[in-house]
């Protein structure tokens, strides 16, 4: 860029024009806004420095199972932000949890026999049915309290200059670990019985415990009678590992797709409890492992908000009540606009604003229910309010559309 | 409804503190700020005309961990928009806030910690006024759970909020606008809005727009409105602090 | 940095000056504490300390773990303190100074490894379960002598402290909530506190309980800790200019008396919460009740 700017300085006498790529670096600001809000007689549309519409997301691939020591992996592509994850699985023999053999008093004798009457629910639950969000409360539970699901973000060396070798884990790598696990567990994305192996004594015939969930035909009596010794012998713990390979603007959206892409195509081989060596024992055959069986697909969307004025006073003291905005807005809606809501933000967008906003939705029966937003975050600064939000719904709404498919078809 | 008890500038080394005690989650909360302080470690970091605002949160019985980093990297972003980091004597330097969670249960892993969230943004903003960091507005933060039968409850204790089916925090300015917003759980947009107009009325009382701009805040079933509470605090502690002086007068 | 501003020449000139005519700047005798006091919050083992103008907060928790594997009938117990800009404007948050490091290794020693909580009684089921005791302390003003008043704040809290009861029943550990059955006290062994002092012009003259910037004058501190029988649990010296043997002679009798008074303060604040609690126990209950 550099050279291809210098003959183009020499040949014109010393001006004060310069080549873009320089105004970019010089006025970010300017350079943005100049792109946004065109003169109304160059007839040119408002569009960001990076070509894109103000809504519009960037190319999203994904690839999944590219990584072989790992139970399940994606790489995500937004844009120039990739992001790889690994789902490795581990097993945790309950005997080596401190508090596995502790109850809670208050709770003790209920939660026990919900514990051991849950598989009987899970005979009648339908998968991707709604019924099963109630019965599962206590199920739940196991994941958060033994810390099932371990996630944790790098942002590598190298992903965006600014990231030196050797570096402790940043603010921002740790805080994009804890939303992805927040998000884990108010999604419920995984469901506890998939993480669990069940142990039932041999003299009640010998099924099959992993899938016992098939058992449908086995009649009541002798099932009531099987789950009073059936016990849980260990949990799987899903260590999920999100590499930032290349950082440009908006890991969280890149991160959590590409879980969500690592945990679809995550398969956990077939584990029982073997009872002469006292130890839980796995299967290497590919053909007994089983898939997880996610709920929903929760898909994030972040946003964030560019104003005109954000430079213009050296001190900004001056903020108009919500009463005067809102006159504001409506006079801006015929004239110059002040504010631009940009859909998935580069590194260089996000070093221009302040707000950010994040949506994730999901829709119920594979995107023929109800839309539902599982988390809606704003921060940073007083543009957006309801409307904004609405809207921003929408386009996220759309959003998810457009991952499914990506996600779908790998 | 009882309301939150709150000191000023209860700490004598740091250059301003204050502590907040919220009834119904059960959060008590001790913040402290220093500022403007000069930060030597972090040179790199700084920006050349504006202040650099560092939040710190200590939880009571636990060591820190990456849920405490996401908060305070939520806290920095709101207050790095009220702080006005260019006057004087502000630029290049630093505003450190220090939140301990003195009181209340700690939060486990992985935990979204948004019903500490409110004390937690109402102590640094009442530290920060003790403080006297020149801020651009005020704001007031709450949060309300939904339960399983979609009724909104105010400030849910830790047992609700567990089994609430989605929890959001709401934070207002003085003026009015939706400053920050934290929705965790399953909802759709109208119970949003439900929760926005209610968050509303709590921040800010029953508005009654008077024609000269001014709001004036109506108590209502939720008591007296949140604005109101760092109102009455600051100006219980002008009281206190120049009681010598109205005295006299 | 993590260090307090250095003090002026005629700031420390004065300081020493004073002393050697017998003045503190704060009009106490050399072997004289700060007044000292002791409250407590509304959870269990929540203590708040204020000694002259330095004040903390101690919390203790309590959670059931697994113990450690070359300690089966152990119980863990564990002090941590961290120095955040709280405290003082002089220390950064999130990183470790000289300060913290030296004074949790002196607690440690004080508290953790004299056996003042007696950590067997802590097992619940030998090898699978035990309880984890943890101290945090909060330092919320920061004076001087951090360590006489987190050690004191810590046995505070240990003493005010009770723990659910848990009980083995084949196997199943079961936990009890503090509404359901009484919880439990701590087993304390005895009840060590440390007494700093601090010597000037080369150990002739040597204070108690200095403040923070008679810490900074000081030329050397010297450590006794000490339970109410006499028995002495930790001595030290740890840096700065030598200090004359007689000093730990003379002012071990002084530490002893002073170990009997911080006691004293703590027992009888607890005398007067424990009264508190009984006389506001009915109304609490129904109150807990009520909450839920």
């Amino acid at each position: 860029m550099a050279s291809a700017a210098a003959p183009a300085a020499q040949s014109a006498p010393p001006s004060l024009s310069l080549p873009p790529s320089q105004f970019a670096r010089l006025q970010p600001h300017a350079y943005l806004l100049a792109h946004l809000s065109p003169p109304a007689t160059s007839n040119q549309p408002s569009i960001r420095a990076n070509g894109r519409a103000p809504s519009q997301f960037r190319i999203t691939s994904a690839n999944t199972g590219s990584l072989t020591h790992t139970n399940g992996s994606a790489v995500v592509r937004v844009g120039d932000t990739t992001a790889v994850c690994g789902v490795r699985a581990e097993l945790l023999p309950t005997e080596d949890i401190a508090s596995w053999s502790v109850s809670r008093s208050a709770a003790a004798t209920t939660n026990k026999r919900r514990k051991l009457t849950d598989p009987t629910q899970k005979l009648t639950e339908e998968i991707g049915d709604e019924s099963d969000l109630d019965a599962d409360a206590d199920d739940q539970s196991h994941i958060e309290d033994l810390n099932l699901l371990v996630p944790n973000l790098s942002l590598s060396t190298g992903c965006a200059p600014g990231f030196i070798p050797g570096a402790p884990p940043s603010s921002l790598a740790q805080s994009l670990s804890h939303q992805i696990l927040a998000l884990l567990h108010t999604t419920r994305l995984v469901r506890a019985e998939d993480l669990r192996v069940w142990y039932q004594p041999p003299n009640l015939g010998a099924e099959d415990l992993e899938r016992h969930n098939e058992s449908e035909q086995m009649d009541v009596d002798a099932e009531e009678a099987g789950e009073k010794d059936k016990e849980i012998k260990a949990f799987w713990v899903l260590y999920i590992d999100v590499m930032i390979v290349s950082l440009a603007g908006n890991p969280f959206d890149a991160a959590w797709a590409s879980v969500l892409a690592a945990l679809r195509d995550t398969k956990l081989p077939r584990a029982w409890w073997d009872i002469d060596n006292e130890m839980v024992v796995c299967s290497d055959a590919v053909s007994e492992s089983h898939k997880l069986t996610l709920r929903g697909m929760p898909v994030a969307s972040s946003f964030c908000v560019f104003e005109a004025d954000a430079a213009a006073g050296w001190r900004a003291v001056i903020i108009p009540d919500a009463e005067e905005e809102r006159q504001i807005e409506e006079s801006n809606r015929k004239g110059v606009q002040r504010r631009w809501i940009l859909a998935d933000p580069d590194g260089y967008e996000e070093g221009l604003t302040q707000e950010r906003a994040c949506i994730v939705v999901d829709k119920k029966q594979g995107g023929k229910g109800k839309l539902v937003i599982v988390k809606m975050e704003k921060n940073g600064g007083w543009a957006l309010d309801s409307e904004e939000l609405r809207k921003l719904v929408d386009i996220s709404a759309k959003r998810w559309e457009d991952v499914r498919q990506v996600i779908g078809q790998c | 409804m009882v309301g939150p008890t709150t000191s000023l500038t209860p700490l004598s080394r740091a250059d301003g503190s204050a502590s907040y005690q919220c009834p119904a989650t059960g959060a008590n909360i001790l913040g402290s700020v220093n500022a403007p302080i000069e930060l030597p470690g972090r040179r790199d970091a700084l920006k050349p005309e504006d202040a650099t605002v560092e939040v710190f949160i200590k939880p009571g019985t636990a060591p820190g961990g990456v849920g405490e980093r996401y908060v305070e990297g939520i806290i920095k972003s709101m207050l790095g928009r009220l702080v006005l980091g260019r006057e004087k004597s502000y630029a290049r330097r630093g505003i450190v806030v220090t939140l301990a969670i003195v009181g209340g249960e700690s939060k486990p892993r992985g935990d979204s910690y948004l019903t500490v969230l409110p004390a937690l943004l109402q102590t640094s903003l009442l530290a920060l006024l003790s403080a006297s960091v020149p801020l651009s507005m005020t704001f007031s933060a709450t949060v309300l759970g939904v339960n399983t039968l979609g009724e909104i409850i105010r400030e849910p204790a830790p047992t609700d909020a567990a089994a609430a089916t989605s929890l959001h925090v709401l934070a207002f300015s003085s003026k009015g606008h939706l400053l920050l917003n934290e929705s965790r759980g399953s909802f759709d947009f109208d119970t949003w809005e439900r929760i926005r107009q209610r968050a509303l009325t709590i921040c800010h009382g029953t508005l009654s727009g008077s024609p000269d701009g001014d709001v004036a805040m109506v108590e209502d079933v939720d008591g007296q409105p949140l604005e109101g509470v760092v109102r009455e605090t600051v100006e219980d502690k002008y009281h206190q602090d120049y009681a010598w002086k109205i005295d006299a007068a | 940095m993590n260090k307090e501003a250095p003090l002026s020449i005629t700031e420390r000139d004065f300081i020493l000056n004073a002393l050697r005519e017998n003045v503190r700047l704060d009009g106490r005798e050399s072997d004289q504490l700060r007044p000292l006091s002791i409250s407590f919050g509304q959870e269990y083992g929540h203590v708040k300390v204020k000694l002259g103008k330095t004040s903390l907060i101690v919390r203790i928790s309590s959670e059931v773990t697994k113990p450690r594997d070359d300690r089966p009938f152990d119980g863990i117990f564990t002090i941590a303190l961290e120095l955040t800009a709280m405290g003082s404007p002089a220390w950064d948050n999130g990183r470790q100074g000289d300060l913290e490091t030296y004074v949790t290794n002196v607690l440690d020693r004080v508290v953790r490894h004299s056996n003042a909580l007696d950590t067997e009684s802590l097992c619940i089921l030998k090898g699978v379960s035990c309880w984890s005791v943890r101290a945090d302390v909060h330092i919320t003003d920061y004076d001087g002598n951090l360590i006489d008043a987190a050690c004191a704040g810590i046995m505070a809290g240990l003493q005010h402290f009770r723990r659910p009861d848990a009980v083995v029943k084949d196997g199943q550990v079961i936990v009890y909530g503090v509404d359901e059955r009484v919880p439990v006290a701590l087993n304390i062994t005895h009840k060590p506190l440390s007494i700093t002092f601090h010597t000037f012009d080369e150990g002739n003259r040597v204070i108690l309980d200095a403040t923070r910037k008679e810490e900074q004058a000081a030329e050397a501190d010297v450590i006794i800790g000490m339970n109410n029988a006499g028995d002495v649990c930790f001595l030290s010296k740890f840096s700065g200019s030598p200090v004359d043997a007689m000093v730990f002679v003379t002012k071990s009798t002084v530490a002893q008396e002073k170990v009997k008074e911080i006691n004293g303060v703590i027992d009888k604040a607890l005398q007067a919460d424990l009264a508190k609690r009984a006389k506001g126990g009915m109304l609490e209950e129904s109150r807990a009740e009520n909450d839920r």
